[in-house]
């Protein structure tokens, strides 16, 4: 009862605040869609890359790559950077004095963020479709399962962050060395031994045989769902850990307010 | 006090940090006091005192080196964070809110934190927003408010989570007279009405004087006083003395006096006019000691009275001696 008003809450905060913030909303999806234009243009000028079919090199594998990068990028930096707002504003403290406890505030917001952002973020899509004139199947009840698991690594990784900055403060180069971090493991092929036990690796290439080879979810290799499954949780607990010891961290030093 | 009135009870708490040179400060130590149910009490202290790690400690927000926390009943630590149900505060003022939100918005926003978002919870909100003024600007995003405003809206925040007690810490930072005013008179009517808990932490002692029927000063992480506001006053008002004399007080009085009493103030007239000794007495037999001074300066006494004292004064007077003696 009490998390059905919570999440209805956040909900109704979030959408409160994408519609004040909408010019924002807009001009980052925008220039995420100006990076794509211009690694297409590159692309492009490279005519025999644009030919070949393989996933390492083809176009469906960008698109697709780009598209799972920008909601990775939405999931951690939304978390982590929420954290840091809130403390810099001086919500922070009073979300803690939620009676569920902040966590379930947190896991409302992280749902909520992912609600707000598959829209933008699915138009994003058609854009960058229309603009290579390369049409994926968007089968979204294979899709929606397939992203949320491989966002759960992402949602790890924006948990170690946002409780790195509760304590350290300023991370914000954590950040952007993380976004090369995940470009790099989204390019990395899972043939490669120990790939897929990485954050992103295995959902992408889920995603790709779902988007670009048609194989519908209960199609895939229940084994590679599993594994995918398995290394998300597991990044994602070990996030919620980091994030943990640093909380207490953070409320031994008296720190959870500051900035 | 029984554990049946009291609403919270905090028992021999410390809170330790460690300085950038690793050196040990204890923040609060060894703090203990309770507060009854539908009573007002203050916090009072100078800064760094430990009025506020006292009460993140109590709300979790910092954890405690050692002590109990119990509230209404329960021990806070191993009832957290469900506890919170039945605590709310302000701590930062108009840094509570989201600027970009409406105040309604806000309102509604942290109440259903709290679970409190019924259509009688609603009405209540709007009963509030009345009660402080800010009915018109409920639709009015924060941002756009005054400071004034912004510090009434978080302090309706607070208030509509519906909790039996609420943290109000400087809840007039930076707020005009009249809108401070405005403030305690709906404070005052609330803890009346509603028979709520408040504990108040401000510098502002009209605030204190005007709300609380109770106060506890912190001075260095201890709790130095702890005891009605009324009695406090009534104690302080017959120590307090005014000692009108004829002429002018010699600079040799002035010595011994400073000498004998801490925070003995001497004024002069222009010329021979009549000077006046303002002191504190402490024990019984200052009074004696005082009168044996001024007689052997030959001062001439035209007038003793007990001067009239605020709580600003009492306040100053216990720091004061509080720092003398440590």
């Amino acid at each position: 009862m009490m998390i059905g008003s919570v999440l209805a809450a956040v909900f109704r905060r979030d959408w409160t605040m994408m519609k004040r913030y909408i010019v924002n909303s807009v001009s980052s999806l925008v220039s995420v869609y100006m990076i794509f234009i211009l690694i297409f243009a590159g692309l492009q000028s490279v005519s025999g890359y644009v030919k070949t079919g393989a996933l390492d090199g083809s176009l469906e594998g960008t698109i697709i790559g780009f598209f799972v990068w920008t909601f990775t990028i939405y999931a951690f930096s939304n978390l982590a950077w929420n954290l840091i707002s809130e403390a810099q504003t001086g919500t922070l403290e009073q979300l803690y004095l939620a009676p569920c406890g902040f966590k379930w505030v947190g896991a409302c917001t992280i749902i909520s963020d992912f609600v707000f952002s598959f829209v933008p973020i699915m138009l994003l899509l058609i854009a960058m479709m229309a603009t290579t004139g390369r049409w994926l199947r968007v089968d979204l009840v294979s899709l929606i399962p397939l992203l949320v698991i491989t966002l759960l690594g992402a949602y790890g990784v924006g948990f170690a962050l946002g409780g790195l900055a509760l304590v350290f403060k300023r991370i914000q180069a954590l950040f952007q060395i993380m976004q090369f971090v995940f470009v790099g493991l989204l390019v990395i092929p899972t043939r490669v031994p120990g790939v897929k036990y990485l954050p992103l690796a295995l959902g992408n290439d889920l995603i790709y045989r779902t988007m670009v080879q048609g194989v519908r979810l209960w199609r895939l290799p229940i084994g590679d769902i599993l594994t995918a499954v398995a290394v998300g949780a597991a990044y994602l607990a070990a996030g919620i850990l980091v994030f943990a010891w640093c909380e207490r961290v953070a409320k031994n030093r008296g720190l959870l307010g500051h900035y | 006090m029984s554990t049946s009135d009291g609403a919270l009870q905090v028992q021999s708490m410390t809170k330790v940090f460690r300085d950038r040179g690793g050196a040990m400060v204890r923040a609060v130590d060894g703090v203990s006091f309770e507060v009854k149910r539908g009573e007002v009490l203050g916090l009072l202290g100078p800064n760094g005192a430990g009025k506020t790690t006292s009460i993140k400690c109590i709300l979790g927000l910092m954890r405690p080196d050692s002590g109990q926390i119990t509230l209404l009943g329960q021990d806070v630590q191993a009832a957290y964070p469900r506890i919170l149900q039945k605590m709310s505060a302000v701590l930062e003022g108009s840094r509570n809110l989201y600027w970009r939100m409406s105040v309604w918005e806000n309102v509604s926003f942290f109440a259903a934190l709290h679970g409190v978002r019924s259509s009688e919870d609603q009405k209540y909100f709007g009963h509030l927003l009345k009660l402080f003024g800010l009915e018109e600007k409920r639709h009015t995003e924060v941002r756009k408010l005054s400071q004034g405003m912004k510090q009434k809206a978080s302090v309706v925040c607070a208030l509509a989570r519906r909790t039996p007690l609420v943290f109000l810490d400087e809840p007039t930072l930076g707020l005009d007279v009249e809108t401070s005013l405005e403030l305690r008179s709906v404070l005052k009517q609330l803890a009346r009405e509603e028979e709520r808990t408040f504990v108040v932490s401000s510098h502002d002692m009209d605030v204190i004087q005007d709300v609380c029927g109770r106060v506890v000063i912190m001075s260095s992480g201890r709790v130095v006083v702890d005891d009605k506001v009324s009695h406090l006053m009534s104690l302080f008002r017959t120590r307090a003395y005014r000692i009108g004399l004829r002429g002018p007080a010699s600079q040799a009085l002035e010595e011994r006096l400073a000498q004998a009493f801490a925070g003995v103030q001497v004024a002069y007239g222009d010329g021979d006019a009549d000077s006046e000794v303002r002191v504190s007495l402490s024990e019984d037999g200052d009074i004696y000691r005082l009168m044996d001074i001024l007689r052997s300066a030959d001062a001439v006494i035209d007038e003793i009275t007990h001067e009239e004292v605020d709580l600003e004064k009492v306040y100053l007077e216990i720091v004061r001696e509080e720092r003398a003696r440590s």
